[in-house]
């Protein structure tokens, strides 16, 4: 069935885990920081993935079904966002949304 | 399958990296997609095709759809980085990145060099216990006890213990199993944890208990299903069979049947003998021609012996035939579900009228689980065991888009305001008129006509 076992799929996922980090930590474009989001709740999914094919259950596939469904939701609510700052400031940089800062 | 891996995986982190450091909006969003593709195709890699097919339908589709649609409209696509006094962040999120790495990677890598597997894991196994020995019709069955036979005459209760070879797992005790052959009591297994088991089988008819009349020991595997079939013999005595089965998903659109001889002096066949279904038996000259056609299914089981077929979906007249190709039994009008596996047991029936034997066959059925990851195995999951959180995330959708549409609504705020100035306006404005008409048209007149002229009145804080 699977011949190359868990591991280098956790690798994998860890690997595209810490790109999605590190673009949410260094660009500054709010859509780049979504799609890095994505990213990272896609390499979770890998991760979920490969445990569920190790045990055998498939429950962890409902788990990923329900993330897929959280990200579209969440998506769609974030990008309206960005669309409402944007009509507001002319501008998606995160670094020029400080308004709440204390 | 390593290449394979080793190609997705290299594509994958390369249209991640390329996303991250891309000028350009759009770019990004397209190696985003790339990446998602990547990750579709290990989906299905790890036997997960329905999942699969939703990462492309609804990430690599939808959402990046969405993504693009957004920067398109907001003209974004060159994306100028001004992070100034946040360059730190570089450094502290490369920090970030080598320090998971060496945490977690490190072992996983010495893991992987190593060679050595996870541990094995502790799973269950399956057994059930069927007794086939129909009592309570005035039969009398016999035992063999120390070289005796023991007759028991009433029905026969069975009892199965299985004794733990390791200290640390639990003995089981399967016990009062009468004969029943509804499928759904034979359908019903026992989970145990897996391990080395002796398995002692012990019969009574209420007054009299036996000491085991069968003792094995057997290593239950992970996932395995074994069934512990107490069956009389050609001689009326009875006996103890272990079966394993084999519940792994069956072939597409096709059930399992597996047979199992416990006539013990001849071979048989199972063949299909189509319509006719009243024959005593079988007509193997070429006079007979077209006249009664029948297949094969499996030729010449051994006495004691089982063997598995894969039977495709429909219905059959089956038949099971000795050497000397004279029918022993025939199942009418068998109905092959697919997805469901099934052992048949042939047996003689010993001591019916006219001292004349007769056989039967005895049905042990099992439904086999979906295949792993199927749409099947999924759909079950989401609207079986889990209904309500799948209506709950339902709702959440349902919340989230009537979020997005009061969102996305040009100055929908701006608008509730002008529409509660225009309430207090309605108000004032009459009586303003009704103030100037009655006072001579002096008292406000200057003010409101100075406002008006400088057409400000529709600004809130002028009233």
């Amino acid at each position: 069935m699977n011949s190359i076992g868990t591991e280098p799929y956790i690798m994998l996922s860890m690997v595209m885990f810490l790109m999605g980090t590190m673009g949410v930590l260094l660009r500054r474009n709010a859509i780049l920081v979504f799609m890095s989001v994505e990213l990272m709740l896609n390499s979770a999914n890998v991760a979920i993935v490969a445990f569920a094919q190790q045990w055998g259950q498939v429950n962890g596939h409902i788990f990923v079904f329900f993330v897929m469904t959280v990200a579209a939701a969440e998506v769609a609510v974030g990008l309206a966002l960005i669309v409402n700052i944007f009509r507001e400031r002319h501008s998606i940089n995160i670094d020029d949304l400080n308004q709440m800062e204390g | 399958m390593e290449w394979l891996f080793l190609i997705i995986s290299v594509i994958a982190v390369g249209a991640a990296f390329m996303m991250l450091q891309s000028k350009n909006a759009v770019h990004s969003a397209l190696f985003l997609i790339v990446n998602f593709g990547c990750v579709a195709f290990l989906y299905l890699m790890l036997d997960a095709p329905f999942l699969a097919m939703v990462q492309v339908a609804v990430y690599a589709g939808a959402i990046m759809v969405l993504f693009l649609f957004v920067i398109m409209l907001l003209g974004a696509e060159i994306t100028t980085d001004t992070t100034g006094n946040m360059r730190w962040m570089s450094i502290a999120g490369a920090g970030v990145a080598i320090l998971v790495l060496v945490l977690f990677g490190f072992p996983i890598a010495s893991d992987l060099l190593s060679e050595e597997g996870l541990e094995p894991r502790v799973g269950t196994s399956m057994v059930r216990v069927i007794n086939a020995v129909p009592g309570a019709d005035g039969e009398t069955f016999t035992i063999v006890e120390g070289g005796f036979d023991v007759p028991l005459e009433n029905e026969v209760v069975t009892t199965v213990t299985l004794d733990a070879s390791d200290e640390s797992l639990e003995d089981v005790t399967l016990d009062d199993i009468v004969y029943n052959d509804e499928r759904d009591v034979i359908r019903e297994y026992v989970e145990v944890t897996s391990g080395e088991y002796t398995i002692n089988v012990t019969v009574s008819d209420g007054n009299y208990e036996s000491t085991p009349i069968f003792s094995e020991t057997v290593d239950l595997a992970v996932d395995a299903a074994q069934s512990v079939v107490v069956y009389e013999n050609v001689d009326g005595i009875i006996e103890v069979l272990l079966l394993e089965d084999d519940l792994s998903p069956t072939e597409m659109g096709s059930m399992r049947l597996k047979v199992f001889n416990g006539v013990v002096e001849e071979t048989v066949s199972l063949v299909d003998i189509g319509q006719y279904s009243a024959i005593q038996s079988l007509c193997t000259d070429a006079s007979c021609g077209s006249l009664i056609s029948h297949r094969v299914l499996i030729e010449d089981i051994p006495a004691g012996e089982t063997t598995t077929i894969d039977l495709e979906e429909g219905t059959y007249n089956l038949a099971f035939v000795n050497d000397n190709n004279d029918v022993l039994r025939v199942l009418q009008s068998y109905e092959a579900e697919r997805g469901v596996v099934e052992t048949r047991v042939l047996v003689l029936e010993p001591g019916q009228l006219g001292g004349q034997s007769t056989y039967r066959a005895v049905v042990f059925s099992a439904i086999g689980s979906p295949a792993f990851g199927s749409p099947e195995a999924i759909g079950q999951i989401l609207f079986i065991d889990y209904l309500l959180p799948v209506q709950l995330v339902g709702i959440l959708l349902l919340v989230a888009l009537i979020g997005v549409i009061v969102l996305a609504r040009p100055d929908a705020l701006a608008q509730a305001e002008r529409r509660r100035v225009n309430r207090r306006r309605r108000v004032s404005r009459p009586l303003v008129s009704v103030l100037s008409q009655q006072t001579g048209s002096d008292v406000l007149r200057g003010e409101y006509l100075a406002k008006l002229s400088e057409g400000s009145d529709d600004d809130p804080q002028a009233e």
